[in-house]
């Protein structure tokens, strides 16, 4: 068991422009361009990493942001391990939105108890001078909302990025363990998805 | 009419295999594989299987077996107890877990021998004879036959898909229902095929609508044997047993199918598909491109007030060879339909003067409000945000959007503010940019970049409306098509709960802006504006770039996820003249096919009504008839176009809202 290498599904979501892509790029390729096209449609890259000691493999899945591609987008929520609800820090509205999404998230994803999913929070561009969001605010809202940990990162300058990424990776595979404690060995515990490493690929 | 006409193939599928225990050792199977076929014999409908030869090698799934001395050897036994059968897993990470070793005939003298011990596998059955089929899915599907003197007939196993476009097949034929004591054996009731074919005659538009009326009308009622009919339909109906399986890629698969509702229809419950007749779509012919048209060959079709002559031959150049560079300010601008093709220089003048105040009112609209007003106009405030944010991150890496403050920039925020007052139901979607980038960086003049840009987005409206109407038509659509082309790649698409061709839907939105390099994109787009060969032939794009991944894909066994990252890769690795060519080979195949099912030609507008059809066809064979009068070229070019270009010529297509789409 312990030496098989889980396969984690990890999403990013939040409004159009706040550095979804980014972060994901940073994260994976630890390459930043400020000008990389919005995206269309979804995508998602892999990067292993190894937790405590774990070999684990994060497939990232980016969304666009628009409302418009809702319908196209939520389909692809379903399975996942662990959402990173991102806003940017420089955009008043990103962040007031993020009650929104993370209410679609648990709605799409089937999410049984919000409070309990590991929800992850990142405040991205705190490189821009001009702060929209200051970070009590977040804090005050991460308390109110099941006390998920926020993270503030800039993509562009590779700050708290892995340490965000590998924070997922850990929440999730803590939910797992504790889900294995309570949970008599011989039920099958059937909201989870079985890890498979044949199924992650390149 | 002669008695004996040659047998029709209703259904045929490659691929199929039986599982033969080999004497030494129960554990251990080997594979035959072969192709099942319903063929209707003199109004007679019969059933049979074929194994391959060796030499076409047991599949290229499994792509093991290559010499006919040895076989294919499964190590480990693929039954599983009923809990594991319901497990997450796809088909293919079955196959995957499962090992296959060479293995040399020790007693096999010859190929021959080897065949004819092969041969001994296929079989032929009327299906009067047949009582029941039992379904089986053990992470693939398999089929067993019953015949009416109980005997039973080797398992089916499709391990690439086709269980159900097979069962269909049959349902043509017979009538299958659920036997009462296990819901896995569909026994044959009765050999009635014309009930069952009037009710696929209903079913042809099937939606569930329609059953819900045909369950109150209570003249149906008086039908004999409403309740088998009613079975029937609901069977049509009922999701298949592997749909139960909790699986996230098939639930998301799901998902996507609940929003592209007709698409399922089109694939499972549409009895009376045509496409499920094999078509011999016959050989793709050679296509040849040819050079842009250059500035000389323009103003040889211009009269010396300007207007365009002989239009038809002018697009067909377009459509061969696209346009120099410094032709494209001019040209696009009537291919766009901002020009027509008629006017004169002074009435294009005239029109021009009249397209700049009409932008620049609609630009002062929005320059004009106030930060007070914005504050209250959540929707306007919404796409300028996204706009800004948008237009710092399209093509800035070419020279005409790069840098800071680059003035390009600043046009291409304006152009799509004003097309929200333009269009404020619409307003910005993002994408949009993308499509008009290429454009104003032809145009270099903010007034014709907008009003070109306008009648682009006539076209591409529908992909971008809350909705999304117009990509749910064009997915259903390319399936239609890939389905014909390709039914094995198609099969294998859906068995990977990718046929849907979710993977396609960038390509489609912003018509491959982002799959090919700034300058292909312009060439693909004046040829698409050309309208030639035939209405939706970025389909047929889509379909040329599937036609060369393919075969990588199912070498690789690529899952529903790397099909979608392998399709989201290829940008920018694609090269455009060689998918022109085989765009075009594939129009042509298609064309020149006699029995082409109603579904395609439609999406292509090729049954249109014959005069049109005709027009059609000679504006497409003006090139290759030099003799064609330009007085006569140009008659027939304000016939049917009337000078308004684009949007007006396609009205004679029966299938306007495919192409709009």
């Amino acid at each position: 068991m312990a030496a098989k290498s889980s396969l984690l599904k990890v999403i990013l979501l939040g409004d159009g422009g706040v550095g979804k892509s980014s972060l994901m790029n940073r994260y994976v390729s630890d390459k930043f361009d400020a000008h990389l096209f919005h995206t269309i449609g979804v995508e998602f890259l892999n990067k292993e990493l190894e937790v405590d000691g774990r070999r684990v493999t994060l497939q990232i899945w980016d969304t666009a942001g628009q409302e418009r591609f809702r319908s196209l987008r939520t389909p692809f929520y379903r399975g996942s391990d662990c959402c990173l609800l991102t806003f940017g820090v420089d955009d008043a509205q990103s962040f007031l939105n993020l009650g929104h999404w993370r209410k679609e998230f648990a709605y799409y994803a089937d999410v049984k108890e919000p409070d309990s999913f590991p929800f992850i929070i990142l405040g991205n561009k705190i490189d821009v001078v001009e702060r929209q969001v200051t970070t009590e605010e977040v804090q005050r809202w991460c308390c109110d909302n099941g006390g998920h940990p926020y993270f503030e990162t800039s993509a562009k300058d590779a700050t708290n990025v892995a340490e965000a990424f590998e924070e997922a990776a850990r929440r999730v595979l803590a939910l797992e363990d504790r889900q294995a404690h309570v949970m008599p060995s011989d039920v099958v515990d059937l909201r989870r998805k079985p890890r498979s490493s044949s199924r992650c690929c390149l | 009419m002669a008695a004996t006409t040659p047998p029709k193939i209703i259904f045929e599928h490659e691929g199929v295999f039986i599982h033969s225990n080999t004497e030494e050792s129960e554990d251990q199977e080997s594979l035959i594989s072969g192709f099942l076929r319903i063929i209707d014999k003199d109004g007679e409908t019969f059933v049979e299987y074929k194994p391959l030869e060796d030499t076409v090698d047991l599949s290229n799934m499994l792509c093991a077996c290559k010499d006919s001395s040895s076989v294919v050897e499964w190590t480990q036994r693929p039954h599983r107890p009923l809990d594991q059968q319901l497990s997450c897993e796809t088909e293919w990470d079955m196959v995957n877990t499962v090992s296959f070793k060479r293995k040399v005939h020790t007693n096999g003298e010859g190929g021959s021998n080897h065949f004819n011990e092969r041969n001994k596998w296929a079989f032929s059955f009327n299906v009067s004879e047949l009582r029941t089929v039992t379904v089986k899915h053990e992470g693939w599907s398999y089929l067993i036959f019953c015949l009416r003197d109980d005997a039973t007939l080797p398992a089916i196993h499709f391990h690439q898909g086709g269980s159900q476009g097979f069962l269909d097949g049959l349902r043509k034929s017979v009538h299958l229902s659920e036997s009462p004591d296990d819901k896995n054996i569909l026994v044959v009731c009765t050999y009635n095929k014309a009930i069952s074919q009037s009710f696929e005659n209903l079913l042809d538009d099937s939606n569930y609508g329609l059953v819900q009326k045909f369950k109150k009308d209570p003249y149906t009622t008086t039908l004999g044997g409403f309740s088998k009919v009613t079975n029937y339909i609901f069977d049509a109906f009922r999701p298949s047993e592997s749909e139960y399986q909790q699986r996230p890629d098939e639930e998301v698969a799901d998902l996507l199918g609940e929003l592209i509702p007709g698409l399922e229809i089109n694939q499972q419950e549409e009895p009376g598909f045509e496409v499920i007749t094999r078509v011999d779509l016959g050989t793709r012919p050679e296509v040849q491109r040819r050079e842009p048209v250059m500035m000389e060959d323009w103003a040889k079709h211009q009269d010396s007030e300007g207007r365009v002559s002989n239009v038809p031959h002018l697009k067909q150049l377009i459509f061969k060879g696209g346009l120099c560079h410094a032709l494209r300010k001019e040209a696009w601008k009537f291919l766009l339909s901002y020009y027509p093709w008629d006017s004169t220089h002074e009435e294009r003048k005239n029109l021009q003067k009249r397209k700049t105040d009409e932008y620049f009112r609609m630009k002062l609209q929005w320059k004009s409000v106030s930060e007070e007003q914005e504050k209250r106009n959540s929707r306007l405030r919404d796409y300028k945000s996204l706009i800004e944010k948008d237009v710092n991150r399209t093509d800035r890496n070419n020279k005409f959007y790069e840098g800071l403050d680059n003035p390009g920039l600043i046009l291409l925020h304006d152009i799509l503010m004003t097309y929200c007052m333009y269009d404020f139901d619409l307003g910005y979607v993002q994408g949009m940019s993308d499509l008009l980038s290429p454009i104003l960086f032809v145009m270099e003049n903010e007034v014709d970049a907008f009003w070109c840009f306008v009648s682009f987005m006539d076209h591409m409206h529908e992909n971008f409306e809350e909705q999304m109407q117009g990509m749910k038509t064009q997915l259903i659509q390319l399936s239609t098509l890939l389905r014909l082309l390709d039914l094995a790649f198609w099969n294998y698409l859906e068995a990977q709960d990718s046929g849907y061709l979710y993977f396609c839907f960038r390509w489609l939105l912003i018509r491959f802006k982002r799959e090919l390099c700034f300058q292909d994109v312009l060439r693909l787009w004046e040829v698409m504006w050309t309208g030639l060969p035939c209405q939706n032939f970025h389909l047929l794009v889509c379909c040329a770039i599937l036609d060369s991944e393919k075969q990588k894909i199912m070498d690789r066994h690529y899952g529903f996820n790397e099909i979608l990252k392998h399709i989201n890769e290829l940008s920018m690795k694609l090269d455009i003249e060689e998918i022109l060519i085989k765009s075009e080979a594939i129009y042509m195949q298609l064309k020149n096919c006699k029995d082409l099912p109603h579904s395609v030609s439609e999406i292509l507008g090729l049954n249109t009504i014959t005069e049109s059809s005709t027009l059609e066809t000679s504006e497409y064979s003006v090139l290759e008839s030099p003799q064609i009068s330009p007085r006569s070229a140009h008659r027939q070019d304000q016939a049917y176009s009337n000078g308004h270009g684009l949007l007006q010529e396609t009205s004679h297509n029966t299938c306007k809202v495919g192409f709009i789409s």
